[in-house]
């Protein structure tokens, strides 16, 4: 901390009023950065578990224990060529990976890693987490559409009306967090989880419920198996990327997997207290929402190679008439449930 | 001209710039993503009034899900443009006056505020200063009524909507999602108790055929 | 029913699934790195053909061309000519091995053990015509690992 301060000091007395534009690049650096390499590695994480729990050793050639492979595999998209394909809209066709890419970024913003350590703390956090989060589709429909492709159409219209439905279970089990904290300020979340007894003053010991379908809904906004109908090889070759190589298909891979990262610290911080530590005498750090965050990444790993894919009519039927009815429910359960003794978070 | 003012002006010039095209540009599809342009240069502008409860609800609402559902229809719709352009100049007059009685009616609100309020400048809010807070206490007080009937008519729009697309077709032999789930291995499968075949009885005749 | 309503709100059955999966990412992965390590092969092996010769160097193949007719693939061609010392042998024995799908029939229809196949897979041709191999080829191939050959065919000859 105290280091921080002499960088601040010097960085003010050298550049004056551009200091606060500078200091605010090298913090989004600070997140971006780490964010990226994690998502290199989490490809191969998947890559690895996804094999030893089919009982053989995923990739192990490049690099010890096959830790060079995501670095090959960048190597390898950066240098293929970009196709256009014929007939379609150029200029949307390129946006689009991009305008999948930033809003997974952009969420980063809010989320507090330690007590005050968020690159903005707004009050409106919460809202913002949903905004940003709900115009990740349009990366997905703009690829799906500007393709010119019936495939790349049809897996964009799959996840749009997937992400559509699925916004709302997760717009309702985030007012339940609302209504608990009191507070839409994302470390005021946090704050409010913190109790004496560790972890049993966490939200997601009341708000179980909610705590589950959040998560499943995550699963299903990013478009992970078994929701990942918007990309349902079997069916419509590659969804809405089919037509993408090279840098374009790198963005939309790194924007799933900082995707699955996000839904894995929003789920942290939500409900499972951030960075508090779980049992009184270990101290807060963010090393513990870095282990909720592996957490819950490892479960999307695990899902993928559990559960076979969701029929669509199956999708649609758990958003709008499990999901949604439920969540519904236990909000008035809760905002019920807080005007009583009983309440005790 | 300060750093906001800046901001303003590029958000302004934004906004206005993607509402031409929205109306300007031939293709459907391209109109809404400009409409969307249009929405977030807007957020853009109410977020530098302080406003970013309603600057991230217009996003959050208008951008993640309303004008979604629009390109979703927009696209699958087969528009044709000539068809589209046939009454142009029989309408325009019309759509001039419409016009010109908004513009009108725009004038007419904003200026009266204009000339009563001159001078007077938003005032600065501390940093703890909620928007939403303020919004919320102001919704559920001062105009619960209002509030109440927006939320009542809203609802029987739904309603409406539902009702008038709601049909039952004959035809189509659709799955019974909640029935495939609620099956059980015990509905459909019969365990059956069978003897087992003696020796001698079918193999031994197949041995004899052989030798 | 309060019973399936339980199962499924509870998530029980999609549990029992994660726990599967759970416990196989702890198992010992069976896979054979292939080019550090090999599967064992049996004595039976079908793998690439070779013709054999007799211990005095005489080519065994009388050019019966019961391979030729067994051949499921058709992928066996055979030319046959008196030879000086009027035997009957075969001037041309071509196998297709782009043809060739490895049944043993040809091995299985030899009335003189001739045409055998050998534990050899690990082949290659850069071209399609690489993988005509023709009597020569054959033949070396049999001279080549004849001890191994005759070692399977004894192995494998009480099972006969």
């Amino acid at each position: 901390m105290a280091l921080l301060q002499t960088i601040q000091q010097m960085g003010q007395g050298l550049l004056g009023a551009a200091w606060l534009p500078v200091w605010t690049v090298v913090k989004i650096l600070v997140i971006v950065l780490p964010i990226m390499g994690t998502v290199a590695y989490l490809t191969l994480a998947e890559r690895k578990i996804l094999g030893w729990m089919q009982v053989r050793p995923g990739p192990n050639r490049v690099g010890p224990w096959g830790l060079l492979q995501p670095l090959a595999d960048g190597i390898k998209l950066l240098l293929k060529e970009v196709i256009i394909p014929a007939n379609s809209s150029k200029y949307l066709f390129l946006a689009a990976p991009v305008l999948a890419l930033a809003p997974a970024l952009a969420a980063w913003a809010v989320i507090p890693f330690d007590d005050g350590m968020a690159l903005a703390d707004v009050n409106a956090g919460l809202l913002y987490i949903l905004a940003i989060t709900s115009l990740g589709v349009y990366g997905i429909i703009i690829a799906g559409w500007a393709s010119n492709s019936k495939y790349a159409f049809l897996g964009a219209l799959r996840s749009l009306a997937q992400i559509v439905s699925y916004e709302l279970a997760m717009g309702f089990a985030l007012v339940c967090v609302l209504l608990a904290a009191q507070s839409m300020n994302m470390g005021d979340i946090v704050r409010g989880q913190q109790s004496q007894y560790g972890l049993l003053g966490w939200y997601f010991i009341p708000l179980f419920p909610m705590f589950v379908v959040y998560f499943i809904a995550g699963v299903a906004e990013t478009n992970r198996a078994p929701f990942d109908l918007a990309e349902d090889e079997s069916v419509i070759v590659a969804g809405f990327h089919t037509e993408y190589s090279g840098m374009g298909f790198a963005l939309f891979f790194l924007a799933e997997y900082a995707n699955m990262i996000l839904i894995s610290a929003l789920t942290s911080v939500m409900f499972l207290g951030g960075w508090l530590s779980p049992v009184p005498f270990l101290p807060n750090s963010i090393i513990w929402l870095l282990v909720k965050m592996s957490f819950f990444l490892f479960l999307f790993l695990w899902f993928r190679a559990t559960f076979p894919r969701y029929r669509y009519d199956q999708l649609m039927r758990l958003g709008w008439k499990v999901f949604i009815p439920l969540t519904l429910i236990w909000v008035a359960v809760v905002a019920a449930w807080m005007q009583t003794p009983l309440w005790l978070w | 001209m300060n750093f906001e003012t800046l901001v303003f002006y590029l958000f302004a010039a934004m906004s206005v710039f993607a509402a031409l095209r929205v109306i300007t540009v031939r293709n459907p599809v391209y109109a809404a993503l400009f409409l969307v342009l249009a929405f977030f240069s807007m957020a853009g502008i109410w977020l530098l009034l302080e406003a970013e409860f309603l600057a991230i609800t217009l996003v959050l609402v208008y951008v993640g899900a309303v004008m979604v559902l629009f390109l979703f229809v927009v696209m699958m719709l087969d528009v044709d443009l000539v068809q589209l352009r046939e009454g142009f100049w029989r309408w325009f007059p019309f759509g001039v006056v419409l016009a010109a009685i908004m513009v009108f009616e725009m004038v007419m609100v904003l200026g009266a505020r204009q000339t009563s309020e001159t001078g007077v400048h938003l005032a600065k809010h501390a940093a703890d200063y909620s928007n939403t807070k303020e919004l919320g206490r102001l919704v559920y007080t001062d105009y619960v009524y209002p509030f109440e009937l927006a939320a009542v008519l809203l609802l029987v729009a739904i309603v409406a909507a539902i009702a008038l697309t709601l049909r039952r077709r004959k035809d189509v032999k659709s799955q019974n999602v909640a029935q495939q789930i609620a099956a059980r291995r015990e509905d459909n499968v019969r365990m059956v108790q069978m003897p087992a075949e003696k020796k001698g009885s079918v193999a031994g005749n197949q041995e004899s055929e052989k030798a | 029913m309060a019973n399936n309503f339980f199962k499924t709100f509870l998530l029980l059955e999609l549990l029992k699934g994660l726990s599967v999966t759970g416990r196989y990412f702890f198992a010992r992965h069976i896979t054979v790195e292939y080019p550090d390590e090999k599967t064992p092969q049996g004595f039976r092996f079908r793998g690439l053909h070779a013709q054999r010769r007799y211990a005095n160097g005489e080519e065994r193949c009388i050019g019966c061309k019961l391979c030729e007719a067994v051949c499921p693939a058709l992928a066996i061609k055979i030319e046959i000519a008196e030879r000086e010392d009027g035997t009957r042998r075969t001037t041309q024995y071509d196998i297709d091995l782009t043809k060739c799908i490895f049944c043993g029939f040809c091995e299985e229809s030899c009335p003189v053990d001739a045409i055998v196949e050998t534990r050899v897979f690990e082949y290659h041709g850069e071209k399609c015509g690489d993988l005509y191999y023709t009597k020569p080829m054959l033949l070396a191939n049999g001279d080549k690992h004849e001890e191994q050959i005759a070692m399977d065919r004894a192995a494998d000859a009480k099972y006969r």
